[in-house]
């Protein structure tokens, strides 16, 4: 399972750098959309930095949006589920592995977003260990509900807006947590975010549990 | 009210021709009168409170409907988990049916507390935990709808449903375990009925309220289900024809 | 606190209450409506053998 989980993540993070569509287009989306934000909020009025954690986490919410519809487009495209149906792998390893390569991706996403308000909205950066947590343990969130609305909604003609619509109500506690996480770590006050770290592990536990044992009966024949 | 209440009578002649039978007539029936009792009580006879005054009589309708739209999500989860076990469409419909009618009462709950807001704390909306994760469980419920809603084989969307429907109570709960902690750091009025002395008559209305709504509810998803069973026969027998159709133009050609 | 104030608060509440039932049982009204004209426009094209109620 494992072993699968491996060959399909490698696959997939090949099959990005190769077409280098995250580099290219995913990543200056998100750029765009912190510039968005400065144009929303003025800069002047000290709006940004203080929204920072805000800010960053629908930047990354909304980039990594792309980078999962992305995830079951290539497959999709071709017939290539069936393909993946038949190539005998464990769906669970299936699982793991798009969870793996989502995670990747919005991982180095966030990484450069980070770099982005550090440098375009004068953020003062600040608890260091919180904030790896933070992203450490809201990516596996992210990826894992991602992955298995991605395979719910691979597929359909309407995939593109019942994605969003069934992820983003779902990921809203990952979104208050972070957010409130990174205010805790930008202000000071570490220990008020760790109970959000708590929080945001049960989710993504409770993810890998659904996908494990949902993605079996979702890829015998959608 | 009869107009209101047109359709548990419009199911009253149970002919071979509606979602309507004999029990659901004497349900309904039951249900008309129950809804009559909680008018009487909950707008004539029960008092005013002191501290809300009238606005407490939105409490006898708002709080069984915030109830049962989680009663109903409830069920939509253990019906989902059923279909995925057992492959029942009996319970893949049960998930449906109750899906529907919990978005209903979500919806209910969502206006009457906010109708209950505007005379109480001056604004329709404040950004209290209940409401919100009422707010949220609407947003779910609404993304399960549109699955159950994607043109796709039976067998496709009603998997797929599946798996949204019964991640529907871990994230219920979540997502209010979430927006509790996120909004007692804000220490906000919250919409319940502590504050008020709930005693004798007006207990006794949101007794009524209880038992008028969760009739109105178990009603609702009976013929609700009964639609969405037709519908499936419906589908099923048009499917038959196109395959016959078919295969009698492949005869031709 | 004054009868006269009572009054006007309650009567300052009624518009809300009636709306917020007039939500609920006019919604709930609406839907069982719905429901049933749907369950009768597709009873008439399932054959009554199919049909599991009586």
């Amino acid at each position: 399972m494992l072993h699968d989980a491996w060959l399909i993540a490698r696959k997939d993070l090949k099959l990005e750098i190769r077409s280098r569509v995250a580099l290219n287009q995913v990543v200056p989306f998100a750029l765009l959309v912190l510039v968005l934000f400065a144009f929303a909020l003025d800069p002047d009025r000290g709006l940004l930095e203080k929204a920072t954690p805000g800010l960053y986490w629908i930047a990354v919410l909304f980039s990594g949006l792309l980078a999962m519809q992305r995830s079951f487009a290539v497959e999709a495209a071709d017939g290539v589920t069936d393909a993946l149906r038949l190539s005998g792998l464990a769906p669970e390893g299936i699982f793991l592995g798009k969870t793996l390569s989502v995670a990747v991706q919005l991982l180095v996403l966030e990484v450069l977003l980070g770099v982005g308000v550090a440098v375009l909205y004068g953020t003062s950066i600040t608890g260091w260990l919180l904030l790896l947590a933070t992203i450490v343990v809201a990516t596996a969130a992210i990826s894992t509900a991602g992955t298995l609305f991605g395979v719910v909604a691979a597929g359909l003609r309407v995939r593109e807006t019942l994605l969003p619509l069934l992820l983003l109500p779902v990921l809203a506690p990952v979104l208050i947590g972070s957010t409130r996480a990174f205010e805790a770590a930008l202000s000071g006050t570490p220990s008020e975010g760790w109970p959000w770290v708590g929080l945001m592990s049960v989710f993504a536990a409770v993810y890998v549990v659904a996908g494990i044992f949902g993605f079996g009966p979702l890829m015998e024949e959608s | 009210m009869t107009t209101e209440t047109a359709g548990p009578l419009g199911a009253s002649d149970s002919g071979p021709t509606s979602t309507g039978s004999r029990t659901t007539l004497i349900l309904g029936i039951v249900t008309l009168f129950a809804l009559g009792v909680l008018v009487l009580f909950g707008l004539i006879l029960s008092p005013a409170e002191e501290n809300q005054s009238d606005a407490v009589r939105i409490m006898y309708v708002h709080v069984p409907s915030a109830t049962l739209s989680y009663v109903g999500c409830f069920l939509t989860a253990i019906g989902s988990a059923v279909f995925l076990w057992r492959k029942s469409r009996w319970w893949d419909l049960v998930a449906y049916a109750s899906a529907e009618v919990a978005a209903l009462f979500t919806a209910f709950t969502l206006v009457t507390g906010m109708l209950w807001g505007r005379p109480t704390w001056g604004v329709f909306w404040v950004w209290d935990a209940r409401l919100t994760s009422e707010a949220m469980l609407m947003l779910l419920l609404l993304g399960y709808l549109a699955v159950r809603g994607i043109a796709a084989d039976y067998e496709v969307r009603a998997k797929r449903a599946a798996i949204v429907g019964l991640l529907l109570v871990p994230n219920v709960f979540i997502v209010r375990q979430s927006v509790q902690w996120w909004r007692t750091l804000h220490q906000t009025p919250t919409l319940s009925l502590s504050g008020a002395e709930i005693q004798g008559l007006m207990l006794f209305s949101l007794f009524t309220g209880f038992i008028a709504i969760t009739l109105s509810f178990i009603w609702m998803v009976i013929h609700r289900f009964r639609v969405a069973w037709l519908e499936e026969q419906v589908d099923a027998e048009g499917l038959d024809t196109a395959i016959a159709d078919r295969r009698a133009e492949g005869v031709v050609s | 606190m004054s009868n006269s104030l009572i009054l006007a608060e309650a009567t300052g509440t009624w518009p809300y209450v009636a709306a917020a039932w007039a939500v609920v049982f006019g919604g709930m009204g609406a839907y069982a409506f719905a429901t049933v004209v749907r369950g009768r426009r597709l009873s008439k094209k399932v054959s009554p053998e199919k049909r599991r109620w009586s």
